[in-house]
């Protein structure tokens, strides 16, 4: 098909795209990599009368450290941040995920924040960014706020974001010292839209007892978010065997995962089990890095 | 129906300035504007791989970019390899290893090698198959396709500055 | 003489490659347009089963850029309905308005007709026209279409069953009774297409001739489309012209005559003006056929040696909305029954086939045609009639075979095998594989390494180069079966030879030279085959049902044959010796035995074509051509063994490919890299079958996976590499003794890999009789399985 005429506009920085949302309001769509939203228009299930692309805005092409935190503008492409340094140190979960966000071509153009405001509850990065405990910059004429994960996702394919506003950035948690990941999916063939995923951070004390935990899963349900009840079986406890079990349980318990085309409710849930088991035990045996970042 | 719009599209190291509507898909600037017409459409949805093309370098789907949103950039398409008189080593590997069979996801998979074996010269098999899911082909089975970009790789190809 | 000379056999590498490589290959979509050229768009029906109560095309018509709507209305005045011309005692005829009128019976049916400046504003027109539906009952999948009361997709039809068809052997229930043991079994085959990456499409131009049209179509029929556009179009057939461009995969998908091709024909005579439309992804998986949405009710007979008794099959198709041009609704329905019993010696059988119809997308012929499901089925129960009786599954079918000892041999329904070799294929395949040390090797649970590891077989027979017999037998009155080929030799001694064929990316252009050239004595570069144009090549069946080796190489080398003779006979008279004592050979013909005394095909050519001062032999005229008309037998058969060996993740219910075998027999063998690249692609739409591909209706008759993200097709990483060996049992039937392969990748998969799920999962007491085999599926068995142990 071929998507519904529409009115394209390129600013030059952020402070243009602000102008031409506040313009065009709820008429109006971001246009970053594009690679969830032309799919979507071209067939005319999305049909914005104006396009505002930031792909000319250099004001949003940052990966840095920012406020103790890993900042990416809205212009990062998910290969730009794949193949960065700065990231794989900071941000190994994000560095291990992204690979499996995509085929290469639409990971060449697709941006972090473009992939996250779509806020599909079957890709990676919403999952990776509840991991990371992300926040959010939602910039608008009328200022900037900041918002956690949490308030980030809606729901299905809905964000926080307000007409004339926009996603200029997102800031995730850097690794703590001593901090473990591991990332996994398994999707109905080898490489595809996952099914189920699980996205995990771990540290260990020096008594081998777990002090930090973030559990965030794909396909868990209608909005990404950490499995906080999995995460407290963790905190406090040897990461044996037993443990890795009781974390399963407790998040097969929690999630209310989605029946789709793809797969059953069943299905997730019990595989959506397995991938933590199978994630801690890969924690386990890990490197830890040796992080600067928070707690 | 909008206005139309001016384009300027660096295409195969040549610049094209066509007159189009802002909604016109990459894919058909190339085809139906320059007559480029290895790109090939299969879904308009990013999954196939028929009309990848190199976006500075890198595979990109023509399908779901708008011709207007990607000025400034350094397209390459199929028509780029090779020269009048000879195949490019990528496409004669494609050929000596009997690599496609009705061609149409072709222009899409050769698109994916240059981008591979530019960053990974020596890919084993698992790396090579893993890159090529960039693209879905209907016809090989890709048995003959890891071949070819196995036999490319081992030509110790230099895809060039345009592929 | 030189072997170098004989290409049938080699590993010619294709001519097609060039401009395929160099993006210059022109599908329907990449043809020249004139500048008055028409884009049509077609209006979809969102719902399976409705009344159109209006259709309201102002808004439409107000839009820049679009010239006229065509309502079904409209379109009947030009296209008349189009009838599947099948006669089968139990066939129900009906008619089916290429555009709707009155009712829509499946979801994507056409309503209505955009005609735009151009393919963005087609679409802009498409939504601009109201349609007022009013919703009726749904009938969408075959348990439901044939219960009572069920609504009926044709008011003349039923309880949904256009077709019944049956047959039995004399002293069937006696026969049957013999077997000491009985399995009975329900396989369910979940409904797949065939996907090619190029969605279809015509472009129809009016010629300069007169009032005709050049009518360009993503086909493998072009013969078959131009005979039913002149049908019902009620338009001369000698105005038409069909041209097969470049074709972006087939695999039976385009073997039908579709709805939009008479739209597009019509509406270029009736506007005068060029008319393309081409398909997107969205309408191609919603209205391009289906196929495969099968159910075989099954038992068989054996005693406690394993030897087959008798088979009873009780199968059910799903035909969708309407019989489809030209093969009907019997076509699976009759396959499946017929193809059954293989490679075995099974002279008890009873059956009933039947195909219903229900508020879906119409079924038609996709690469396999039904065997894929109907091996599912038998070498499913060749798999339990081992397990029941403790013999190993591959031994049981070794004592059912038939030996090649026996061959010719006709089977229980009637087709004859000429030459084959079951035995000797599965033998080598088991060998090849050392079957002996994997059974060895594996413990009774199946777990190695952590994961349920198993090996599965399908032996199989394979339909190929079905000839008018074979048709009929299947209900298909009008179909032809033969195919004809013209073999010139043109004034300046190269070799044009036209045939009745259209290529899909089997390399015909290659395949083709290379027996011509072999079969006239011609060196490879000199010849060049021109097919796929109704303007050009002589009337065929055209391209489906692994046809090509057989018909058009049977063909081709008649005509070439008959061309040969006459070249001997004019260069005998040139060369003043017996044309028995002329040989042909590499562009040459030379007296026996006196090389260097002879003449080119120039040379012949001269005198055959009356540009020098020789005349020609007593009895022949002038020109150096030949045409033929081949019609090859009922069906040719070729055979085959897949062996499949997997992984299945006990936790997550993944399957992996550790080692697939084939060993194949497709007689005489072309080109072998040809021949292998066709089972490579076969074998991995195989796989996708039986792990990954499904079109899911729900109970509304709506299609729940319209786009490619939500049908999975295999990638590089889903498909392993193929290990394949070749005998060659060439046709005593068949001219030239060539079998056809291009199907024979995905019969043999679909039940190898099923077969080799369930050889993982016995351990377990599952029973694996449905494809596809998602992991969701595989871990509800195994869980349900394992209920009561202890949690892993």
């Amino acid at each position: 098909m071929k998507p519904a005429p529409f009115e394209f506009l390129a600013p030059r920085d952020l402070a243009g795209v602000l102008d031409a949302l506040a313009t065009f309001g709820e008429d109006a769509r971001v246009l970053a990599g594009g690679q969830s939203l032309v799919p979507l228009m071209n067939l005319r299930m999305v049909r914005p009368a104006a396009l505002v692309s930031i792909n000319g805005c250099d004001d949003l092409d940052y990966i840095r450290v920012e406020d103790g935190r890993l900042a990416l503008g809205a212009r990062v492409r998910q290969v730009q941040a794949e193949e960065s340094v700065l990231v794989g140190r900071e941000c190994p979960l994000l560095a291990a995920a992204l690979p499996y966000c995509g085929p290469q071509a639409t990971r060449n153009r697709a941006t972090v924040c473009g992939s996250l405001a779509h806020a599909d509850p079957v890709a990676e990065l919403p999952a990776i960014a509840a991991a990371l405990d992300a926040e959010f910059e939602i910039v608008g004429k009328q200022g900037t706020r900041r918002v956690p994960a949490e308030s980030f996702f809606i729901s299905e394919l809905a964000n926080s974001t307000e007409p004339g506003e926009m996603l200029a950035a997102v800031r995730f948690e850097r690794a703590a010292a001593g901090e473990r990941c591991a990332f996994l999916e398994v999707s109905n063939r080898r490489h595809g839209f996952a099914v189920a995923g699980v996205a995990l951070r771990l540290r260990l004390d020096a008594g081998g007892r777990c002090d930090f935990a973030r559990i965030a899963m794909i396909g868990a349900g209608p909005v990404a978010s950490r499995i906080r009840l999995a995460e407290e079986v963790l905190i406090g406890a040897v990461v044996g065997e037993a443990a890795i079990r009781a974390a399963a349980a407790a998040a097969v318990a929690a999630v209310r995962p989605p029946i789709d085309i793809h797969t059953d409710a069943d299905y997730r849930r019990h595989v959506l089990g397995v991938l933590l088991k199978r994630a801690l035990r890969q924690a386990l045996e890990a490197r830890p890095v040796s992080g600067e970042g928070a707690p | 129906m909008t206005d139309t719009v001016e384009v300027t599209l660096k295409v195969n190291n040549r610049k094209a300035t066509r007159r189009v509507e802002p909604r016109l898909l990459l894919v058909d600037f190339l085809r139906h504007e320059l007559g480029l017409k290895g790109a090939h459409i299969g879904c308009e949805q990013g999954v196939c791989g028929a009309c990848t093309v190199l976006i500075d370098g890198r595979s990109a789907r023509s399908c779901l970019h708008f011709a207007v949103a990607v000025q400034g950039a350094d397209i390459a398409t199929v028509e780029s390899l090779g020269s009048r008189d000879a195949l490019h080593p990528i496409q004669e590997a494609f050929h000596k290893a009997h690599g496609l069979q009705c061609g149409y996801c072709t222009p899409g998979f050769l698109a994916t090698t240059v981008e591979l074996l530019a960053r990974n010269p020596d890919p084993d098999e698992a790396e090579i198959r893993r890159a090529l899911t960039n693209n879905i082909c209907r016809c090989t089975g890709y048995a003959n396709i890891v071949k070819a970009v196995r036999a490319a790789a081992a030509m110790r190809a230099v895809p060039g500055r345009a592929a | 003489m030189a072997d170098r000379r004989h290409y049938i056999g080699q590993d010619v590498l294709r001519r097609e490659d060039e401009y395929l490589l160099r993006g210059r290959g022109r599908f329907v979509d990449d043809l020249p347009t004139p500048t008055d050229t028409v884009h049509l768009g077609f209006v979809m029906s969102p719902y399976a089963h409705a009344r159109i109560v209006t259709i309201d095309v102002s808004r439409a018509l107000a839009h820049e850029g679009i010239i006229a709507v065509y309502t079904g209305d409209d379109i009947a005045k030009l296209v008349q309905p189009i009838v599947a011309e099948i006669e089968f005692p139990g066939y129900h005829r009906h008619g089916r308005d290429v555009v709707a009128r009155g009712k829509v019976r499946f979801v994507g049916e056409h309503v209505a007709v955009v005609v735009a400046e151009n393919a963005y504003a087609a679409q802009d027109g498409i939504e601009l026209v109201d349609v007022e539906y009013e919703p009726l009952p749904v009938a969408s999948d075959l348990e439901t279409a044939t219960q009572p009361g069920a609504p009926l997709v044709h008011d003349a039809i039923p309880n949904n069953l256009i077709f019944k068809g049956q047959f039995s052997t004399k002293e069937f229930a006696a026969g049957f009774a013999r077997g000491e043991h009985v399995i009975r079994e329900r396989f369910r085959s979940g409904r797949v297409a065939g996907v090619p990456m190029e969605p279809r499409g015509c472009l129809a131009l009016p010629d300069h001739v007169g009032d005709s049209i050049v009518f360009y179509s993503s086909t493998q029929i072009p013969h078959l489309v131009r005979t039913a556009l002149a049908r019902c179009l009620d338009v001369t057939e000698s105005r038409i012209r069909v041209v097969v461009p470049e074709v972006g995969g087939g695999f039976g998908t385009k073997a039908q005559i579709y709805p939009e091709e008479f739209v597009v024909a019509a509406l270029s005579f009736d506007l005068r003006r060029p008319v393309k439309w081409i398909q997107d992804r969205r309408e191609e998986l919603l209205t391009d056929i289906h196929a495969r949405d099968h159910i075989y009710d099954v038992e068989i007979a054996f005693d406690d040696q394993g030897i087959v008794h008798g088979l009873k099959l009780s199968l059910w198709t799903n035909a969708g909305a309407y019989s489809t041009l030209p093969f009907g609704c019997t076509l699976e329905a009759t396959g499946g029954a017929r193809m059954i019993v293989g490679p075995y010696r099974i002279s008890n059988y009873a059956y009933e086939t039947h195909a219903v119809a229900t508020h879906t997308c119409p079924s038609g012929a996709y690469r396999g045609v039904a065997q894929p499901t109907c091996f599912m089925a038998i070498e499913g129960l060749m798999d339990r009639i081992g397990r029941k009786l403790g013999i190993d599954p591959a031994e049981v079918r070794l004592r059912n075979m038939v030996p090649t000892k026996d061959l010719p041999w006709v089977n229980v329904v009637g087709v004859r095998y000429d030459t084959g070799s079951f035995v000797e294929s599965l033998e080598r395949a088991l060998a090849v594989i050392d079957y002996a040390g994997f059974r060895a090797r594996q413990p009774a649970d199946r777990l190695v390494d952590g994961k349920y590891r198993g090996i599965g077989i399908c032996s199989f027979t394979e339909v190929s180069g079905t000839g008018a017999p074979g048709w009929r037998a299947r209900g298909l009155v009008r179909m032809p079966g033969f195919d004809s080929s013209i073999v010139k030799v043109e004034p300046t001694g190269k070799v044009t030879a036209y045939v009745s064929h259209a290529n899909g990316g089997q390399g015909h252009l290659t395949t083709f030279a290379q027996v011509v050239a072999d079969a006239v004595g011609a060196d490879l570069a000199d010849v060049t085959i021109i097919e796929g144009d109704t303007g050009a090549t002589p009337y065929g069946t055209n391209t489906f049902a692994s046809r090509s080796a057989v018909t058009g190489g049977g063909t081709l080398i008649r005509a070439s044959t008959k061309v040969k003779e006459k070249m001997r006979r004019i260069a005998g008279h040139m060369l003043e010796t017996a044309p028995a004592d002329i040989v042909i050979e590499g562009g040459r013909a030379f007296v026996v035995g006196v090389p260097q005394v002879g003449l080119d095909f120039a040379g012949i050519a001269e005198t055959a074509y009356s540009m020098n001062n020789f005349g020609l032999p007593e009895g022949d005229g002038y020109g150096l051509e030949a045409t033929d008309f081949y019609d090859p037998p009922l069906v040719t058969m070729a055979n085959a063994v897949h062996i499949v060996q997997v992984a299945v993740d006990v936790e997550d219910g993944r399957v992996e490919i550790e080692r697939y075998l084939v060993v194949h027999d497709c007689g005489r063998i072309i080109n072998p890299m040809i021949v292998n690249g066709q089972i490579h692609g076969g074998t991995a739409q195989g796989i996708g079958e039986a792990l990954m591909e499904e079109m899911v209706y729900d109970s509304e008759g709506q299609l729940q996976n319209a786009t490619l993200l939500d049908y999975l097709l295999p990638t590089a990483e889903d498909v392993p590499n193929f290990e394949i060996d070749h005998l060659e049992s060439p046709s005593i039937d068949a001219e030239g003794g060539f079998k056809g392969v291009g199907e024979g990748g995905v019969i043999g998969a679909v039940p190898a890999v099923v077969n080799a799920i369930a050889d993982a999962l016995a351990g377990l007491g599952i029973n694996i009789n449905r494809k596809p085999l998602r992991p969701a599926l595989l871990v509800r068995l195994m869980r349900e399985a394992r209920a009561g142990r202890p949690a892993a």
